[in-house]
């Protein structure tokens, strides 16, 4: 009896084993369908797609709008729109990557186009742009920062706007205090330091110290010295002896001339600090505009790009670029790819944009009046476009920038702001790991 | 009221010189009543005002128009509310949440149910390893299993659809849940199942009409949990579903914030949307939830 339990137990085990094992294969043995492997096909040019749009919620009714312009051009397409909230975009997307579902087309932007692409996910669009309407209608600037960060000379995302570092100012505080606008870096630290009042809770400028810190302060830095290249030869330019000397003069304003909750700014805070206080200036970029106009209206600020030096030289790093990229997994890359055309198209391309506060890629599309009237974004266009103007470029294409610039190096920044690190101990740390990435990046690129 | 004097009990013999004598219950009573007033309520006033000046920062940013700086809610307005509730389609993503969150409740209940009482009452080889199996799968991040779950809903044809949710958030839900039920199970007498047997009751009938009745605040600890973690989980419904239609909550929050810019009247006036359920669930079981911990923690 004993035996027969002991029989009828082991056959019930190897069942549950069989299930278990004959389960998980299935699983396993995914085809890889709509995943980076999938090498996906033309298709016939009509029938459903599936649009991600990388800044879900607050570009839905523009991209709704977008997507029923094409619908009604293109009767016999379908577009699906899935909306992925920004900050989750980068794991969406590696998720769908490794286990499949991967759209025919994605908004991806520059800060996460090596990542994406360097997965083998992203069909190169460099031929499909020569032969379409768009050529010689897109910035060659956005289109070279794209290819830049797309790790080489492939494009592998088509810039639909650019997005400028810009120092916010309350014109009624600078008024008061008699003071010129902070076109300049010597007038801009003159500035902070004038308007502020601590006894009044009255600071002159807040600086990003948490989440997304380091790159406002590069910009800052390399906007001081006039260091044109981020790299010399295979070393980085970050830890330059002129740009710790920046550095220690822009980190001297924390506390001094700003609150001392800065050391956890992230953007969120930063604005909504400064759009509710009295606060002179904030750097950050066109993205906030609608926020400053609702909270302060349109008479008590304005928005330039950041100080240039005494000279009028501006120098300033790159900014990370939105665009739109057709998946390798696609089977249905022909209509894909007519959507991708139509939302770069001038007059599609300038109603986003508008939408969105930013520059249009499509050079027609920036010749727009709105543009002529959104002075931000009017400035920031002519610091883009300008040809005085000399644009750092970021190594957006290093697979570990995101780490090193994020995880490896904001709490570093918290600690130089804390004065538990020096300006010069912090941009070593960077560069060191910036030049071991770089050293990897091109072992691996030939 | 009790006096310092009252009550004081005259020692029948004296102790022994080397043992302390323990406190009474009246003694330790007396104590906590000499204890001036201002000293328990003061530390728990400012206790509660640390707690609640968050909660009164989202009603503040909900109820005060764009733009305002004031720091009372006044004019009042519900715009912020009317835009998340229509335009940002909060009404959509909370019938998702109440669905996902009920029907993640009543299987993680009956499952763990069922479960916790085998673990309970049935002794068998592996139960021993299974239990710590159990315990080790708590371990594991949801994130971690993001891409094989991903794989496994998509051969079964259920990405996009809420079943993936439900079952992803209900597998996660039982191993914790199992384990308490069957500390709830084990403090209910084995003899009075076995007074119902003899009466002529089946073990399920038994186990119907004798036990779950006393497992009540166990199951409602267990659901309540169940039930809240459902409601407030991001990651599945991110990555499992797609269709705007299908959204949660959570999610919804998250496309309220770009990476350029937020609006902060309409995220709190979400954030109120999304902890009323919470908020009212935990009223109403608030009793039998301390009740169903503290009876699980007893024995385990």
């Amino acid at each position: 009896m004993k035996i027969s339990i002991r029989r009828s137990r082991r056959a019930a085990t190897a069942v549950a084993l069989g299930s278990v094992l004959a389960l998980t294969a299935t699983a396993c043995g995914d085809d890889g369908s709509g995943s980076a492997g999938d090498k996906g096909g033309e298709g016939s040019g009509k029938g459903e797609i599936t649009f991600w749009d990388n800044n879900g919620g607050v570009r839905t009714d523009i991209w709704k709008q977008i997507i029923a312009d094409f619908e009604k051009k293109y009767p016999d397409i379908k577009v699906n729109y899935v909306g992925i909230p920004a900050a989750s975009a980068q794991s969406k997307y590696d998720t769908a990557i490794q286990g499949g579902g991967l759209p025919d087309v994605g908004g991806v932007g520059t800060a996460m186009l090596a990542e994406v692409a360097v997965q083998g996910a992203l069909e190169p669009l460099d031929s499909r742009v020569e032969k379409s309407a768009l050529n010689g209608r897109l910035s060659k600037n956005l289109l070279d920062s794209s290819r830049a960060a797309g790790g080489g000379d492939t494009l592998y995302q088509v810039p639909t706007s650019a997005n400028n570092g810009t120092l916010w100012y309350r014109t009624d505080l600078f008024e008061k205090a008699g003071l010129d606008a902070p076109t300049t870096w010597s007038k801009f630290y003159s500035a902070a330091d004038k308007l502020t009042a601590k006894g009044k809770n009255a600071f002159g400028f807040t600086i990003r110290g948490g989440e997304g810190a380091i790159a406002p302060a590069l910009d800052a830095v390399y906007g001081q010295t006039g260091i044109t290249s981020f790299w010399n030869g295979d070393k980085t330019t970050v830890n330059d002896p002129k740009n710790v000397a920046a550095l220690e003069k822009y980190v001297a304003l924390y506390k001094k001339d700003t609150p001392s909750a800065d050391v956890n700014n992230d953007f969120t805070k930063m604005v909504a600090q400064w759009d509710s206080g009295t606060i002179g200036m904030l750097s950050h970029n066109l993205g906030s505009y609608q926020d400053h106009l609702k909270a302060l209206g349109a008479d008590k600020f304005r928005g330039i790009p950041n100080p240039t030096q005494d000279d009028g030289t501006r120098v300033q790093v790159s900014n990370p670029v939105d665009g739109l990229s057709l998946f390798k997994s696609s089977k249905n890359k022909a209509a894909a790819w007519k959507f991708i055309e139509f939302a770069l198209s001038a007059e599609e391309n300038s109603k986003f944009n508008e939408s969105a506060g930013q520059v249009p890629a499509n050079t027609d599309a920036a010749k727009d009046a709105w543009i002529q009237q959104a002075e931000p974004t009017k400035l920031a266009a002519e610091a883009l476009n300008g040809t005085g103007t000399k644009i750092v470029q970021l190594p957006y294409y290093l697979p570990d920038w995101n780490t090193i610039s994020k995880a490896d190096n904001e709490p570093n920044f918290q600690k130089l702001l804390l004065g538990k690190m020096t300006a010069k101990q912090f941009l070593d740390t960077l560069a060191d790991q910036l030049n071991a990435a770089q050293a990897d990046w091109k072992k691996n690129h030939g | 009221m009790i006096t310092k004097d009252a009550g004081t009990i005259a020692p029948a013999a004296p102790a022994p010189a080397a043992e302390e004598p323990r406190p009474t219950l009246q003694k330790t009573r007396r104590a906590w009543d000499e204890v001036p007033r201002w000293q328990i309520y003061l530390p728990l006033s400012v206790y509660l005002l640390f707690t609640l000046v968050p909660f009164y920062w989202i009603l503040l940013f909900a109820l005060r128009p764009a733009g305002s700086t004031s720091l009372v809610p006044w004019p009042m307005t519900f715009d912020h509310f009317d835009k998340v509730w229509t335009e940002r389609s909060f009404g959509t993503y909370f019938q998702n949440s109440v669905l996902i969150a009920l029907a993640t409740l009543v299987l993680t209940t009956v499952v763990a149910l069922a479960g916790g009482y085998a673990l309970a009452r049935f002794d068998f080889r592996i139960k021993r390893g299974f239990m710590l199996a159990l315990l080790c799968s708590q371990f594991v991040p949801g994130a971690l299993l993001l891409v094989p779950l991903f794989q496994i809903f998509a051969k079964l044809q259920m990405i996009n659809s809420l079943g993936s949710v439900i079952i992803a958030e209900t597998v996660f839900q039982l191993p914790l849940s199992m384990i308490l039920i069957s500390g709830f199970i084990r403090n209910v007498p084995y003899s009075l199942e076995e007074a119902a047997w003899v009466d002529g009751c089946d073990r399920f009938k038994a186990f119907r009409i004798v036990v779950l009745p006393l497992l009540r605040p166990g199951l409602i600890a267990v659901g309540s949990f169940a039930f809240v973690h459902a409601w407030n989980h991001f990651l599945f419904a991110l990555m499992f579903l797609s269709d705007q239609g299908k959204q949660t909550i959570p999610v919804g929050l998250n496309t309220l914030m770009s990476s350029d810019s937020v609006d902060l009247g309409a995220l709190a006036a979400g954030g109120i949307i999304a902890a009323v359920p919470v908020v009212i669930v935990f009223a109403f079981i608030q009793k039998w939830l301390i009740t169903g911990f503290s009876a699980g923690a007893v024995k385990g």
